[in-house]
């Protein structure tokens, strides 16, 4: 459990920190001039700090909502996405955030009404066509959302917004505060999946797919509007029969009517942002994999992504529409 | 870069077998401070004629270098150090003395973990809290001996210094600062003595070999993601390697063990072979696996 915070002075008061304060009574606080001060510090090592991360208390002042970047999947023309929080709660070998951060701290965001604010202000921009906004890009939507109380904020205020989206996208089963409530038709709750067999092995810290399931599944059951999330695919032996097992075990009691969408993406980096992932795991076997770089996008190639893609199309067409079907592409 | 040379300054000789087993770095202010230290850890003198004294303790991997006082000297004392002995980038370094506090708290022990420097305003996020072994604090490096403890942190004249030096030899979760209060609003410095400072430190040595343990875990974890295994140094100290062609080599190489961990890469095999033969034979191994690919 988080043992240490560190908190912006002018922050310390925030409804959201005196909310931090309860959850995690025990924890010592220490007042920081600024998140940056600590999270962008060099010579940290990511490695070390994630078997034991650091929670910092910040306000954001700029840059609240941003356009997606290119290839983050659904394909609607208004997409932005907004992030209340840095780093992530789970560990997954994958994960892009260890290229993208020097600090596995966890950095939260404490005025959650400026993020609602702007997304207001893009919808009044943009009022004549349909905007998703997702969370989950920076951090896990869920996983931090006993200590954050976020998921409750950002649902209150979409829902008195319905002509917008949310995606929360998660690996997390703390979805109690959405059985608390009503389900939200413009919010969409999106789990990132892989078969057991890797997920066991790479999702480090993350519930089982198994218990991801049976979340998603009690979800759908109470009305929420499911997104399931194939991304990043993962190549190694088998992997067709362990995909296709997985998809066959969601849809077992899941129907079309119940699923947004689906959406999936083959492994990829840019360039930079590999070099470091891979440098905090030089002697590992999942990052020995001979990938391709190619326009500065480190992958498994064409000619492997295009059998993944193919595969997977064929075996989500068994259950879902087409049109629900996306696929995060490389640029 | 040779692995297995002596370098000899100053008329002692220290071989990279010791370099490399050299995980603790203890940069100390005071000899009193010291002594507990060196005791403690069976560290003997390196040399007396160096610019600050290194004591070391080849079998259990711990060095320590007596700085004098004040933020500069500590810094300098630390990069002596790295530099005189080529500590290696997994190595654990440790700034232990005493301190003043705004409390009264004399004889306790507590970990640094914000280091402000009152003289730049830099701050300074050494290390991973141990907070089941000791409390933590705030800690302002000063200029001089402090009287006004207005502040609630401890006050010291060292740690800044410290910090801004070492974080960049291993990394900002391996650079540690520890404190004894000695002196604080009802406790004078003025009293204290050599005797008196040896004693603060010494009563905190089980502590202290439980922090040593819990750090050491960390440097294990380090040094097995960094150390270059001796069979990719052999073939680098006989094939001559470009900078570039070396990383290459040494990332190529950690692949090609992680995937094949009974396979090696004999010297007397490859002597003949230009750097980009042998990373293009690891790399085509690499390839032929990718259909029977396991993840584990």
């Amino acid at each position: 459990m988080i043992e240490t915070i560190y908190f912006e002075e002018e922050v310390f008061d925030h409804p959201t920190s005196l909310h931090v304060r309860k959850a995690l009574p025990r924890a010592d606080w220490f007042p920081i001039r600024s998140y940056q001060e600590l999270f962008n510090k060099r010579h940290q090592n990511f490695r070390l700090q994630k078997k034991q991360p650091e929670l910092i208390l910040a306000k954001k002042n700029s840059n609240f909502v941003l356009p997606i970047p290119a290839g983050f999947g659904m394909d609607t023309s208004r997409n932005f996405y907004f992030s209340h929080m840095y780093n992530c709660l789970y560990d997954c070998k994958y994960c892009f955030l260890q290229g993208m951060y020097n600090s596995a701290n966890f950095v939260l965001f404490v005025n959650y009404d400026d993020f609602f604010h702007s997304i207001s202000v893009i919808k009044n921009e943009n009022h004549d066509a349909s905007a998703t906004f997702f969370s989950g890009y920076d951090c896990d939507s869920l996983a931090f959302d006993k200590i954050s109380g976020f998921a409750d904020h950002a649902l209150d205020f979409f829902y008195q917004h319905p002509d917008i989206n949310l995606e929360l996208r998660t690996k997390s089963v703390a979805v109690g505060a959405l059985f608390k409530r009503e389900a939200i038709s413009n919010c969409i709750i999106a789990f990132s999946l892989s078969p057991h067999e890797i997920s066991k092995v790479l999702d480090f810290k993350a519930p089982s797919v198994a218990r991801r399931l049976n979340a998603l599944k009690n979800l759908a059951r109470h009305g929420w509007k499911i997104g399931l999330r194939f991304d990043p695919l993962i190549y190694f032996k088998g992997w067709e029969d362990q995909y296709s097992t997985l998809i066959a075990n969601i849809m077992l009691d899941l129907f079309d009517e119940n699923i947004h969408s689906v959406s999936f993406g083959p492994l990829r980096f840019p360039k930079k942002m590999y070099k470091k992932i891979v440098s905090h795991y030089p002697n590992d076997q999942f990052y020995a994999f001979p990938l391709e770089e190619k326009n500065g996008t480190v992958s498994y190639g064409s000619h492997l992504e295009i059998e993944m893609r193919c595969f997977l199309e064929r075996e989500l067409a068994k259950y879902v529409s087409e049109e629900k079907i996306f696929q995060c592409v490389l640029h | 870069m040779n692995y297995c040379n002596t370098v000899t300054m100053g008329g002692n000789e220290i071989d990279s077998l010791i370099r490399n087993r050299i995980e603790f770095c203890w940069v100390v202010a005071l000899r009193a401070e010291a002594v507990p230290i060196i005791e403690a850890f069976n560290m003997k003198i390196f040399s007396n004629d160096l610019l600050y004294p290194i004591y070391l303790n080849q079998d259990n991997g711990h060095a320590l270098i007596i700085s004098g006082v004040g933020a500069i000297k500590s810094g300098a004392a630390a990069t002596f150090l790295k530099v005189y002995l080529s500590i290696q980038n997994y190595a654990a370094w440790i700034n232990i003395g005493i301190a003043g506090y705004f409390e009264d708290a004399k004889g306790e022990l507590y970990q640094a973990i914000k280091v402000s420097y009152q003289d730049t305003g830099n701050t300074f996020f050494p290390g991973m809290r141990f907070s089941r072994i000791l409390k933590s604090e705030v800690l302002r490096t000063v200029g001089k001996p402090q009287k006004d403890f207005s502040e609630p942190a401890l006050y010291d004249m060292e740690a800044a210094g410290f910090c801004e030096i070492s974080t960049s030899f291993s990394c900002n979760e391996l650079t540690y600062v520890f404190k004894v209060v000695s002196d604080g609003p009802n406790h004078s410095s003025n009293l204290l003595t050599k005797k008196s400072v040896s004693n603060l430190i010494e009563n905190q040595l089980p502590k202290i070999f439980e922090i040593s343990d819990a750090i050491e875990k960390l440097v294990v974890v380090e040094k097995k993601r960094i150390h270059i295994p001796i069979e990719a140094q052999e073939i680098l100290k006989t094939i001559h390697f470009s900078v570039t062609n070396r990383n290459v080599f040494i990332n190529t190489y950690r692949r090609w063990k992680a995937k094949f961990p009974d396979k090696h890469l004999a010297v007397s095999e490859f002597a003949m072979y230009s750097p980009k033969q042998i990373i293009n034979h690891m790399e085509k191994q690499l390839s032929s696996e990718t259909d029977s690919w396991v993840i584990q």
